[in-house]
């Protein structure tokens, strides 16, 4: 119950005490000892400072905490710490553990109407400054202006190749320690493959190389490099890159888990835009703020609108009860998302008090959160469970004429069925002229199953009773009078006589005014469902009633059908309810027959049959998950420690100052922002994006990065190991036209990313000299599609839909979580195909560390755990494609020995050393299965053994 | 079993390079995580305390059982029943900022005092409350979350919306495993909803801390096991081939000496291998006798399945797992007990968990390993005091509900905190989740303030910056 302000203290003793005693006494003797032991613990220089509020000095309660003064002398009622103390604002009650007493209470209450009297004057403990200043932090170096770096000497000449290998070697020769060998071709073929497609070399493919190499090693790797650079299979692999760091998925799993059906365009145009080798500047607007770029085509429109879906993948939680908190819930993660995305930044930290170790004030949180809360991500702010936007695509040429001339059909039609409605409308008033005699109300029992009237249903909140329209049931119907919304409600419990489904009907009065949103709740045998109510129309169905749909209810079940006010735009009337049993048919009355406006109910009919008719039959438009602007433009407020509700100064919208080139400029008033803080992320000034960018690149590389923590640029993150490559290479980057693929290029061909594997030297046991090639286990997509292309199962067709029975379906549906919760994944696509389901994930997935999808990462965590050795071991995946992957082989004309090598060769990429080739062939010639069943379990122990799981 | 491949790997190496992804020795700074940095200088430092406790069983009743219903005797429901008055509706609030009146409505079970501590108690779960002197019962929980999915996952992982560890991820961390062929973390029939993995996931904890999934929400648990525990092969042919497989990688590892990753990767399969022999008995319950099956209704149609589940935690339990979970839920968003309607369903779901859950505590109890094994009672919040939508159930309540505690030190027969008078706010003693989270950590032996993890250039810890331990409940 909600807590009554405690007015019995009134009848304790404080009053007459405070008679005798000074005011300074009554603090001595009751108030500082009620201080000391209840609030203390949290509020004094000694122990702590809990929201900003020092007990322990007069100056304390005066200035109060983060909230404002606690103590108003004089006025109890206007005091915040009263308000905390008595336990009536849910938010904000104190002490949390236990409430006081009502004596305690009363003393309280006392002091502050005698004045507060409060000897303490001594000062309060000044509060320490945390964290890095925004002048300090621009001397850090990730926030400091990029420097072109000359190219360093080195002694050994001969050694390197490209300006990479010039920067490395200098560093490596200041230590003493010499580069390793260059890597065998075997190796390298494997090692390129892999990175830049993801799949392994076929023998085919491997051959061809060596035999290049053989004469012109250089340029054979070069050749094969451009070959794969340009081959789709390399969008593919370094979307999927991406894929990580946009934390993209196809539902949202967070709480109830919804269907992100649409998703997979954003998938679709991440990997064509890796292929087509969009500057990385560009993408970063697309993603940020596509719907605001301008569009030169159709094509180009599609492409910015799906990449603004890059705001919308978080892992939303979107039955949050408390809309504007899942507002701020997304913008939270959206700018966690963008900060760690693009700047290497941990903004998430700075959301309820200043970022305790980097120079982001919590102020910069808020000046980037008003650009986001100027963005709408939520189709509205009052769905029980929201939902995202869905924004419709434009088509080209004969499809998107087929599709325009669908809408203008059911524009069309939508119009003439409102006129036919108007029409209906008038009919209806001389249907309601007519049943104006007193007595043409019709009676319940008159009317066929069952029916309950407005007399018979549980009423909560002021309904008026009202006769006004006659068309009524029973003695009357009521109305809400459009007041209290959200506060009354009508609940029929119909007695169900036999389990069965029913039509369950609604009547109500039409008139003008009414609301066209009416909410009814049904619960009945399978669930609950909400229907809303128009009525603004006159009731369909005999003039009298609605239908809310058809439902299953148990006999002696327990189900309801109530309606609410709650969040109606007009005046809301209840009448009756009729529940018709499927299948029967209300006989048809006499009065029924009689009603006018036939013609028109007739003509609506058709209309609306039409129409739906329409709405089921293509061509559809395409939709896109995206966001947009929001309808309100405008700055956002400060919240006090992170709490939505605690709302603190305004703050101008902006972006990080200690990344700024110059100074912030105003934001448009007029649009989110969206657009500038793209442009300033994008910027070539902006000291993080390329540097963020080039070194994740070489991380998903060489396996780490230059600065090893690729994720974060702050001052708790690491420092690089080569600042000036970090810089030239960013520089690189921005001169090359922000090229993907060059800079992928300039890095593989440098001749320290050709080296071989070898055991770090003492000296430099983490390789931060990057002297030799760190060995590198495959991830768990290379592991899938380097097993299905051994087997020759592999599917390479690309993009598009991959989830069957989503396109049709409405994602906030249970129905939609079914399709995540029951599939079974079967096809035999690339991994970056297969649906990336928050709550159900593919098996290999999930023992070979594909990374949690929730959130951004750009360096999955590497694991040797026991279920990998399990799932080789046992899954029938594996065992299914070795016994594929054997069968293919026994299929091919070859001696034996030449078998082996070609398996060693296919799941390898090299031949069988001597020993292992022994060790082959005895584990064969012992076998007694079949030569079928001996080689699938070669073939499966191939993909058990650890060089298949390892890149050298 | 076979014979070690690398009979000169030490003990010590294999410790530090084998993360193997069942919990063993995952002792905090043996099991260094591969990425290095990600662990950073800061790995655990724990400051002793004497641990209390050795392991924990939590039987989650998903979907909210109704505590006024069940622990939390409000004689003022009976007197007020039907009356319309004014509550603070937590969800009406947090969706209009308003809160219309509410039908009062009495419990549709009898209360009454149960064993010489006079624990009060309905007779929703009889069976139990012949185990009251048992019970530490906390009358004054109060969490987060006012819809299912945030609620689930405040109590898994500590917070409603950011994506953290589990509570057994962090155990599993603190603590590892004693079983060396067993996982440290377990999670019986877990739900796909309502957070679904998040809910036993190690988040940016190694994954070596991940809860490994027993089954699921919906597979009957005689039919739930590890998952590719069981070779497609004879055992001879499947033992032929793994020894094939061990001289591959000892001869592949010969050619690269010194990784010591490699040699992790033989260490897992030796641990894969011992795991399929060892696993099937402990997930296997034909060994019990016929009288401990029917102590949990195991061959009785209402209380089979659960009664299996809550067995094989028992034997989990004595196998050195510390951490099982056991989930009476479904896959649902409206999860088992979720009675918006038809209250008296609560009457199935209870004969469904009472007699497994009796059956546990007597078998704890018989065995001796009640005294070092917590059993935690709850769900992710409890039930309002009035009906939902006048209708004929209680909607969510996270302000006040009843979790109850056994074994493990904590103070038998012992009831501890308050709700207002309605049972709708915990006021007196109130015990926050993340207390709760506090307390049981406190009664394994880890401080919740020092169990930290740095990730993204912060320490994480499972109690955020809140959480109290309640000494109180401690014998």
């Amino acid at each position: 119950m909600r807590f009554r302000p405690l007015t019995f203290s009134l009848f304790f003793m404080p009053l007459s005490l405070s008679a005798v005693e000074s005011g300074n006494d009554y603090f001595e003797k009751r108030v500082r000892p009620l201080l000391a032991e209840r609030c203390y613990e949290c509020h004094s220089a000694e122990k702590k400072i809990k929201g900003g509020l020092n007990l322990d000095s007069r100056d304390g309660w005066a200035k109060g905490g983060d909230t404002g003064p606690a103590v108003l002398p004089g006025e109890p009622d206007k005091s915040l710490l009263l308000e905390a103390v008595r336990y009536a604002n849910r938010d904000l009650q104190m002490p949390p553990k236990q409430a006081l007493s009502p004596q305690e209470l009363a003393v309280l209450e006392e002091w502050v109407r005698m004045g507060a009297p409060d000897p303490r004057t001594e000062a309060p403990a000044a509060k320490k400054q945390t964290g890095l200043s925004v002048e300090k932090g621009r001397e850090f170096w990730s926030y400091a202006p990029l420097r072109l770096p000359a190219l360093p000497e080195v002694r050994d000449t001969s050694w390197p190749r490209t300006a990479i290998d010039r920067f490395l070697l200098a560093k490596m020769e200041q230590s003493g320690t010499a580069p390793a060998p260059d890597a065998a071709p075997e190796a390298l073929a494997r090692r390129l493959h892999l990175n830049l497609t993801g799949l392994p070399p076929s023998p085919g493919q491997l051959d061809a190389f060596l035999k290049d190499a053989a004469g012109d090693r250089a340029g054979a790797i070069a050749r094969l490099t451009d070959s794969l650079l340009e081959s789709r299979r390399f969008g593919e692999a370094w979307g999927r890159h991406w894929l990580d760091v946009a934390r993209f998925a196809e539902s949202s799993g967070g709480g109830r888990t919804l269907l992100f059906k649409d998703s997979w365009r954003y998938r679709d145009y991440v990997i064509d835009t890796v292929n087509a080798d969009v500057p990385f500047d560009r993408f970063i607007r697309e993603q940020i703020a596509g719907d605001l770029l301008v569009a030169e085509t159709p094509a180009d429109r599609r492409r910015n609108v799906t990449a603004t879906a890059f705001l919308a993948l978080g892992a939303t939680n979107y039955e949050e009860q408390d809309k504007q908190q899942l507002r701020f819930d997304i913008i939270d993660e959206q700018l966690e998302t963008l900060g760690r995305a693009f700047l290497g930044q941990t903004i998430g930290c700075a959301r309820c008090h200043d970022h305790k170790f980097d120079p982001i004030p919590q102020r910069d949180y808020y000046a980037l959160a008003g650009v986001l809360a100027s963005t709408r991500t939520l189709e509205n702010y009052t769905d029980n469970v929201a939902r995202w936007i869905s924004a419709p695509l434009p088509s080209e040429g004969a499809r998107e004429a087929e599709i325009l001339h669908r809408e203008q059909q059911i524009a069309l039609v939508r119009k003439e069925l409102d006129a036919a409605k108007a029409e209906l409308a008038e009919a209806s008033k001389s249907v309601t002229a007519a049943s104006t005699k007193p007595g043409k109300s019709v009676e319940p029992s008159q009317l066929v199953g069952i029916v309950i009237d407005d007399s018979e249903a549980k009423v909560v909140g002021e309904w008026k009773h009202s006769t006004h329209v006659r068309s009524f049931i029973g003695k009357g119907y009521l109305t809400d009078d459009n007041t209290a919304k959200g506060e009354k409600t009508i609940t029929f419990t119909p007695a169900i006589p036999k389990t069965a489904r029913y039509e369950v009907r609604l009547a109500y009065t039409h008139a003008a005014g009414r609301a066209n949103n009416v909410r009814v709740n049904i619960l009945h045998a399978d669930g609950e469902d909400t229907v809303f109510v128009d009525q603004t129309e006159p009731p369909p169905i005999d003039g009298r009633f609605a239908s809310l749909g058809k439902f299953r209810f148990e006999q002696d079940g327990a189900g309801y059908v109530m309606v609410s006010n709650e969040g109606s735009n007009g005046f809301v009337t209840v009448d009756a309810l009729q529940l018709l049993e499927e299948g029967t048919q209300p006989a048809p009355r006499a009065e029924a027959a009689a009603l006018p406006g036939q013609e028109a109910r007739k003509k609506v009919r058709e209309l609306e049959a039409s129409l739906k008719k329409l709405n089921q039959e293509g061509p559809f438009r395409d939709m896109a998950m995206a966001v947009r602007d929001e309808d309100k433009i405008g700055d956002t407020q400060l919240r006090i420690r992170g709490v939505e509700r605690q709302k603190g100064e305004s703050v101008p919208r902006g972006f990080l100052q200690v990344a700024l080139a110059s100074r912030q400029e105003p934001l448009p008033a007029d649009t989110s922002g969206r657009r500038e803080l793209a442009d300033w992320i994008a910027s070539a000034a902006n000291p993080l994006t390329a540097r963020v960018q080039v070194n994740r690149v070489w991380g998903w590389l060489f396996g780490t990065g230059i600065v090893r923590t690729v994720d974060n640029f702050g001052t708790t993150g690491e420092v690089p190991s080569h600042p000036e490559l970090l810089d030239y290479l960013a520089i690189r980057f921005q001169e090359e036209g922000w090229s993907l693929k060059k800079l992928v290029r300039e890095i593989v061909l440098s001749r320290a990313w050709q080296t071989e594997v070898r055991a770090s030297p003492a000296a430099d046991p983490e390789n931060r000299l990057f002297s030799h090639t760190n060995r590198r286990r495959l991830n768990a997509e290379q592991i899938r599609d380097a097993i299905l292309s051994v087997s020759g199962k592999l599917d390479l067709k690309e993009g598009g839909p991959n989830i069957g029975g989503a396109g049709e379906i409405d994602a906030n549906t249970t129905a939609a979580q079914n399709v995540e919760y029951s599939y079974v994944y079967t096809d035999v696509r690339r991994s970056v195909y297969t649906p990336a389901f928050r709550n159900k994930r593919l098996e290999l997935f999930e023992v070979f560390d594909f990374g949690n999808i929730n959130q951004s990462i750009s360096q999955r965590n590497t694991s040797t755990v026991a279920p990998q050795a399990l799932y080789l071991l046992n899954h029938p995946f594996v065992v299914e494609n070795a016994a594929a992957a054997a069968e293919r082989s026994l299929n091919a004309p070859l001696e034996d020995e030449a078998r082996l090598a070609n398996a060693y060769i296919e799941v390898l990429g090299r031949r069988p050393s001597l020993k292992e080739a022994q060790i082959a062939r005895r584990f064969l010639d012992e076998s007694r299965s079949t030569p079928a069943e001996a080689w699938a379990q070669l073939y499966q122990m191939l993909f058990a053994c650890m060089d298949f799981r390892y890149m050298d | 079993m076979p014979a070690p491949l690398l009979p000169n790997l030490s003990r010590r190496r294999a410790l530090q390079t084998l993360a193997c992804g069942f919990g063993q020795l995952a002792l905090a700074g043996l099991a260094a995580p591969r990425n290095a940095h990600a662990a950073g200088p800061l790995s655990p430092h724990l400051p002793k305390i004497a641990p209390r406790a050795k392991r924990i069983i939590f039987l989650f009743m998903a979907g909210g059982v109704s505590h006024v219903d069940s622990y939390d005797y409000k004689p003022k429901l009976q007197q007020e029943d039907g009356r319309m008055l004014d509550f603070a509706d937590l969800r009406s609030l947090a969706k209009t900022g308003k809160s219309p009146q509410q039908r009062v409505m009495r419990p549709l079970w009898n209360f009454a005092q149960h064993g010489e501590s006079g624990l009060w108690a309905s007779d929703l779960f009889p069976n139990i409350a012949q185990h009251a002197d048992k019970l530490c019962l906390v009358r004054s929980m109060h969490t987060e979350g006012i819809a299912h999915g945030p609620a689930t996952l405040f109590l898994h992982t500590g917070t409603t919306t950011f994506v953290r560890p589990s509570m057994g991820a962090w155990i599993s961390y603190g603590l590892g495993s004693e079983n060396e062929n067993l996982p440290g973390f377990v999670t019986i029939s877990p739900s796909l909803g309502n957070g679904g993995p998040r809910n036993y996931g190690n988040a940016f904890l190694p994954p070596v801390y991940q809860g490994t999934a027993i089954g699921r929400a919906g597979i009957a648990a005689k039919d739930a096991t590890i998952g590719n525990l069981h070779s497609p092969r004879t055992p001879a042919e499947a033992r032929r081939q793994f020894d094939f497989l061990q001289e591959l990688n000892a001869e592949q590892l010969r050619q690269k000496p010194g990784d010591s990753e490699l040699e992790a990767v033989i260490h897992s399969y030796e641990l894969a291998w011992r795991m399929q022999g060892a696993a099937p008995g402990v997930l296997g319950i034909e060994d019990e006798s016929p009288e401990t099956l029917a102590m949990y209704g195991i061959g009785e149609k209402a209380t089979d399945n659960f009664g299996r589940q809550c067995l094989l935690a028992r034997r989990l339990c004595e196998s050195g797992v510390r951490f099982v979970q056991v989930n009476y839920g479904d896959n649902t968003n409206n999860p088992a007990w979720d009675q918006h309607s038809n209250l008296k369903k609560h009457g199935d779901h209870a004969q469904a968990v009472d007699r497994p859950v009796a059956g546990l505590l007597a078998d704890l109890a018989q065995r001796g390993l009640l005294e070092d094994t917590i059993v935690w009672w709850g769900g992710e919040f409890g039930r309002t005091p009035y009906a939902e939508k006048n209708g004929t159930g209680r909607d969510h309540n996270p302000a006040g509900f009843s979790i109850w505690l056994a074994g493990g030190g904590f103070k038998p027969g012992f009831t501890y905190g308050e709700t207002d008078e309605w049972g709708h706010h915990a006021v007196v003693n109130k015990v926050h989740m993340h207390d709760l989270h506090a307390t049981l950590l406190h009664a394994l032996g880890l401080e919740h303030e020092a169990l930290t993890y740095r990730y993204a250039g912060r320490d994480f810890r499972l109690t955020d910056v809140h959480g109290r331990v309640v000494h109180d409940l401690f014998v």
